[in-house]
C-alpha cells in the first residue's frame, strides 16, 4: 500500500450528548477509491463532515498529507485540496449552472486552469453545458448530482469525498455517475472517500472498504474479499440462503469475518 | 457418609411427597394455584404468569400429546432459548409420561439431526422461523418424527404443512382430548414412577458425537429433596432465567427448583440484556456461569478506572474494609465492632452502589458453577457483602454434586451433597456414588461402562480432599499437561487466573509435551477495544484490534502479572490472541461461551506450532 493520503485515527464525535462515532480509525492511500458502507444512522454522513472539518471530533486525529488538519475550518481544508459533495446535493438554486461551477473555483487564481476544468467537466456531463445558464434549481435529480460532483471537481481538489452520490437516483443515472467518479479517479489521478448505501456498486468501483456500524468499523478489507463475505452478502447484497421453505425473514447473527 | 445409601435399600427419596416431577409439579400447581410463578418481559413491562396458567398450559401440551399418540417412555425434543413455553412443554411432555430432551437453539442444522435421530425423537418442539427452517431442513433424514410444534408463529402466518402445528392449535387439541377424557391427565401423572428416565441431557462432548445422559426422575428429585443444604429455600424468592435451559444447570435451576422452593422465575429477554434484566429484576437467588461473574467485574474495574480520584479512592478503602471483612469470616472470626462500622460506612457509601450497578443489592444466594473460577474473583464478591458459593458437577450427576456449607473454604468446592459419596480413585479421579448418579448414555452401553464402574461415577476430574471432606478441583484428567521435562502442570489454575483480568475473556494454555508453557487468548472486545480507544490505538475490525502492538503489549502485561505468581516452569513464555471474534456458534466454543481446549488444539496447531517453531 502506498502511503496514506489520510489517515484518520480514533476520532470521537458527538450530536450533543450524543456520541455518533465511537472510536474510527481509516486509511485513505493515494490515487484510491476507499469506501464505507453503512447503515442509516451507522455514521457514515458524520465521518465525512469530522473529516471535511464542518464537525470537529472531541478526541482523535484527521491526517491529511501529513498535516493535522482536525478542527480545522471547512473553507481552510478545502483550500489545502479536498473537496467535500454533501448528502442531498446542496447546489445554490437560484444561481445559474455556470455560475454554480465558478463558485466551486471561487479560491483558485488561475483563470486558464478554471476554463479548462470548466471544460472538461462539461466533458464529462455534456447535459451541464446544456444547461448552462438555467438555474440550478430547476434541474433533475441526477443533473443536480452532476453538477455537485463538477463544482467540487472545479476547485481541482486532489481528494473528493463523496456522501452517496447514487441517493435518489434511478439504475441507469447511479451506473452513469459511478462510471464517470472512476474516471475522475484514473484520469485526474483523485483519490475518492465514498460513503454509500448501495453496496452492490460501491464494492464494484472501490478498492478498499471498510464497514461502519453504529459509529464502529466492524469490518476492513479489500473490495474484492468483502464481496465475498458471508455477512456483506446477507446484509449488504441482499443476498441470502432461502431455506427449506423458499422463505425466510429471520436474520441471522453478524459474525463479522 | 449415610449407610443405606450404597447398600442398595435406596431409601424412599420424596419431596412433599411427590417421588417423580410431574407429581411433584401437579402436587404445587394445585397448592399455590393463584400465586406467580414466572414473570416475562412483554413490550417492555414486565408480565406475571400465575401456577395455575403453568399448569393448565402444561397440561395441554401433555393432553394434546396423548391425543397424538404419546406413549410412556417416547422422547419428545425442545429446540428453542430460555423461555416459558419451554417449560409448559417439558413439564406437559413429562406429564403425559414422555422423556423431555433440550437441544441448543445454536446448535446448526446437522447437529440437530444428530440428536433427533440418536434420542428417537416422536415429537418436536420448535422455537420460531429459525429453529422450523433447520427441522424443516433435516426432517426427511428424521423418519422417526411424526409432528413438529411451533412456539412463535411470527412471519409464518401463511405457511402450512401437514407435519406441523402451531402451539395454539396444540393446547386447543389438547384442552378437547381433555374434556373427552376426564381425569386422564391426574391418571397419567398418577402413574409417573421414580425410575424412569425422564429427561435426556446431551453433553457438549469435546470428542466425538454428543453423548445423551439419562436422568431419572429420582435423579432430579434427590437433588431437590438436598438442595437446601446448600441453596436457601424461599418462597418469595426472585430467579432470573438466562442460561440455555438445555444445560443440566440452569434446568435444575429454573425449571426444577422453583417447584420446592416457590421462586419466581424472571425470564431474560436475551442474552445480550442481562446486564439491564439483572438490574430490574434484582434477584434474590441467582446463579451463573464464571463467564458472566467475570463480565461484571470486569465492568466495575474499567468503570473504576475511569472514576475520578476521589471516586477511586473511596473503592479502593471500601473494598479494602469489604477484603477484611470477608477474610475474618472466611477465618470463622468475629469481626471487631469496628471492623463491622467501618464496613457499614463502606456498603452505604460505595459498596451497595456497585451491588446496585450489577444488580445484586438483593441477592442472598450467589451461586456459580460449570466451569471453574478464580478464588479471587469469589473473594472480590464476598467483599463487596455478596454470599458467593461455589457448586461443582457435572450432567452425570444431575447438577450438583458439592456445595459449599456455611463454613466456607475458598478455593475448595465445598463438601459433597448430603446422602452422597465422594472420594478419589487410585489415580486420583474424583469418583461419585448416590441417588445422584445417572442412569447411563443412550445407546453408548461402552461409554456408560466407561464412566459408571461399580456404581461410581468416574468423573474424569482430578483433585484431592480435606480431612473434613472439603474437595478441591486440580483439573480435567485428560488436560493435565506434563511439559518435556517432565513437570506437571495444572492448565486450568493458570487459566482462571488469566481470565480474571478484564481484558481477556478466555485463554487456553499450552504445552503438553513441550518444552514450555503457551496459550491462546481470546480478548474482551468491549473492554480491549476501549482500552485502544482510550490509549489512541487506531484499529478497525476485530483483527486489526488484535494485531495492534500496544494491545498485543497490553496482553502481555496482564500474562505477566498472572505469571509471577506461579513457578518458573508454570510460566507462559509466549501467546497468541485468537483474531476472529467467537459467537456461541462456533465449533471452538461451548453454548456457554468457554474454549474448548481439544477443538482450540486441533484447529489452532499451525498458530500453536508457530509459537514453537520461532523459539529454537
Amino acid at each position: 500500500m502506498t502511503e496514506a493520503q489520510l489517515k484518520v485515527s480514533n476520532i470521537e464525535t458527538y450530536y450533543g450528548p450524543i456520541m455518533a462515532i465511537r472510536g474510527v480509525s481509516f486509511e485513505v492511500p493515494k490515487g484510491d477509491i476507499v469506501t464505507i458502507l453503512g447503515a442509516n444512522g451507522a455514521g457514515k454522513t458524520t465521518v465525512l463532515k469530522t473529516v471535511s472539518g464542518v464537525m470537529d471530533p472531541q478526541k482523535g486525529s484527521v491526517t491529511f498529507e501529513g498535516r493535522e488538519i482536525q478542527r480545522m475550518d471547512p473553507d481552510k481544508v478545502m483550500r489545502l485540496g479536498m473537496s467535500h459533495v454533501p448528502e442531498g446535493r446542496e447546489v445554490f438554486p437560484f444561481l445559474s449552472v455556470r455560475e454554480n461551477l465558478r463558485m466551486g473555483a471561487y479560491t483558485r487564481r488561475d483563470p486558464d486552469g478554471v476554463a479548462k476544468d470548466l471544460e472538461t467537466v462539461f466533458g464529462y456531463f455534456p447535459v451541464l453545458k446544456e444547461r448552462a445558464d438555467q438555474r440550478a434549481g430547476s434541474l433533475s435529480g441526477g443533473e443536480q448530482q452532476m453538477l455537485a460532483i463538477s463544482r467540487a471537481l472545479m476547485a481541482n481538489p486532489r481528494m473528493m469525498l463523496l456522501d452517496e452520490p447514487s441517493l435518489g437516483l434511478s439504475p441507469k443515472l447511479v451506473k452513469e455517475i459511478f462510471d464517470i467518479i472512476v474516471r475522475i479517479n484514473k484520469e485526474r489521478g483523485v483519490t475518492i472517500l465514498l460513503v454509500e448505501q448501495n453496496a452492490n456498486m460501491a464494492l464494484q468501483v472501490a478498492d478498499y472498504g471498510y464497514v461502519l456500524e453504529v459509529g464502529r468499523i466492524v469490518m476492513a478489507d479489500t473490495c474484492e474479499r468483502l464481496l465475498q463475505k458471508e455477512d456483506i452478502k446477507e446484509f449488504y447484497l441482499g443476498i441470502k440462503e432461502e431455506g427449506a421453505r423458499g422463505q425466510r425473514r429471520w436474520k441471522k447473527r453478524k459474525t463479522w469475518r | 457418609m449415610n449407610a443405606d445409601v450404597h447398600a442398595g435399600s435406596i431409601k424412599k427419596i420424596e419431596v412433599e411427597g411427590c417421588d417423580t416431577i410431574p407429581k411433584l409439579f401437579w402436587h404445587q400447581v394445585c397448592a399455590r394455584d393463584g400465586k406467580t410463578a414466572f414473570r416475562e418481559k412483554t413490550l417492555g413491562i414486565w408480565r406475571s404468569t400465575s401456577w395455575r396458567e403453568y399448569g393448565e398450559r402444561a397440561r395441554a401440551v401433555g393432553m394434546g400429546l396423548a391425543s397424538l399418540g404419546l406413549a410412556h417412555g417416547d422422547v419428545v425434543s425442545i429446540l428453542a432459548d430460555t423461555i416459558p413455553e419451554w417449560l409448559y412443554a417439558d413439564m406437559g411432555i413429562m406429564g403425559a409420561g414422555g422423556v423431555s430432551n433440550g437441544i441448543y437453539p445454536t446448535d446448526a442444522a446437522k447437529q440437530v439431526e444428530y440428536i433427533l435421530n440418536d434420542s428417537a425423537t416422536r415429537f418436536v418442539f420448535v422455537e420460531n422461523e429459525e429453529q422450523l427452517d433447520k427441522f424443516l431442513e433435516v426432517r426427511g433424514r428424521c423418519p422417526k418424527i411424526e409432528k413438529a410444534f411451533i412456539f412463535d408463529m411470527e412471519g409464518l402466518s401463511e405457511f402450512s404443512d401437514p407435519q406441523i402445528l402451531s402451539f395454539e392449535e396444540l393446547l386447543k387439541l389438547g384442552g378437547e382430548y381433555d374434556k373427552a377424557h376426564p381425569g386422564k391427565w391426574e391418571k397419567l401423572v398418577a402413574a409417573s414412577r421414580a425410575e424412569a428416565l425422564a429427561i435426556l441431557v446431551y453433553t457438549s462432548g469435546t470428542t466425538g458425537p454428543p453423548k445423551g445422559a439419562m436422568l431419572s426422575h429420582r435423579n432430579v428429585i434427590f437433588q431437590l429433596a438436598n438442595a437446601d443444604a446448600f441453596i436457601p429455600m424461599e418462597t418469595n424468592g426472585e430467579q432470573l432465567a438466562f442460561l440455555p435451559l438445555c444445560h443440566v444447570a440452569e434446568r435444575t435451576f429454573t425449571a426444577f427448583l422453583p417447584l420446592r422452593s416457590g421462586a419466581i422465575a424472571n425470564f431474560a429477554e436475551s442474552v445480550e440484556t442481562v446486564p439491564d434484566n439483572v438490574r430490574e429484576v434484582a434477584p434474590t437467588t441467582f446463579f451463573a456461569v464464571p463467564r458472566i461473574w467475570e463480565r461484571f467485574y470486569s465492568g466495575i474495574a474499567i468503570r473504576m478506572k475511569e472514576a475520578t480520584w476521589l471516586g477511586r479512592t473511596a473503592y479502593a478503602w471500601a473494598l479494602g474494609v469489604g477484603m477484611k471483612i470477608a477474610e475474618a469470616k472466611l477465618e470463622g472470626q468475629e469481626p471487631s465492632a469496628l471492623l463491622k462500622l467501618q464496613f457499614a460506612v463502606a456498603d452505604y457509601c460505595v459498596l451497595d452502589n456497585i451491588k446496585r450497578a450489577i444488580g445484586m443489592h438483593r441477592v442472598r444466594f450467589a451461586g456459580t458453577g460449570a466451569a471453574p473460577i478464580a478464588p479471587d474473583l469469589i473473594r472480590w464478591y464476598r467483599a463487596l457483602g455478596i454470599d458467593m458459593r461455589e457448586v461443582y458437577g457435572q450432567t452425570e450427576n444431575c447438577g450438583v454434586a458439592t456445595g459449599m456449607p456455611d463454613r466456607i473454604k475458598l478455593g475448595t468446592v465445598g463438601v459433597a451433597a448430603p446422602n452422597t459419596e465422594l472420594k478419589l480413585s487410585p489415580e486420583g479421579e474424583i469418583v461419585l456414588r448416590g441417588p445422584h448418579i445417572f442412569m447411563g448414555y443412550l445407546n453408548q452401553p461402552e461409554k456408560t461402562a466407561e464412566t459408571l464402574r461399580d456404581g461410581w461415577l468416574h468423573t474424569g476430574d482430578v483433585g484431592t480432599i480435606d480431612n473434613e471432606g472439603y474437595l478441591r478441583i486440580t483439573d480435567r484428567m485428560k488436560d493435565i499437561i506434563i511439559t518435556a521435562g517432565g513437570k506437571n502442570v495444572t492448565p486450568s489454575e493458570i487459566e482462571n487466573q488469566l481470565k480474571f483480568s478484564p481484558y481477556i475473556s478466555d485463554a487456553v494454555v499450552i504445552g503438553d509435551r513441550r518444552k514450555f508453557l503457551t496459550c491462546l487468548v481470546m480478548i474482551d472486545y468491549d473492554s480491549v477495544s476501549k482500552y485502544a480507544q482510550d490509549s489512541n490505538v487506531p484499529f478497525t475490525d476485530f483483527t486489526s484490534l488484535c494485531r495492534a502492538r500496544e494491545v498485543q503489549d497490553l496482553i502481555w502485561s496482564e500474562i505477566e502479572k498472572v505469571n509471577q505468581g506461579f513457578a518458573r516452569v508454570e510460566t507462559i513464555k509466549k501467546f497468541r490472541l485468537l483474531e476472529h471474534q467467537l459467537s456461541a456458534e462456533d465449533d471452538e466454543v461451548t453454548p456457554t461461551m468457554k474454549l474448548k481446549r481439544k477443538f482450540v488444539n486441533e484447529k489452532y496447531k499451525g498458530l500453536i506450532d508457530s509459537m514453537y517453531a520461532e523459539a529454537a
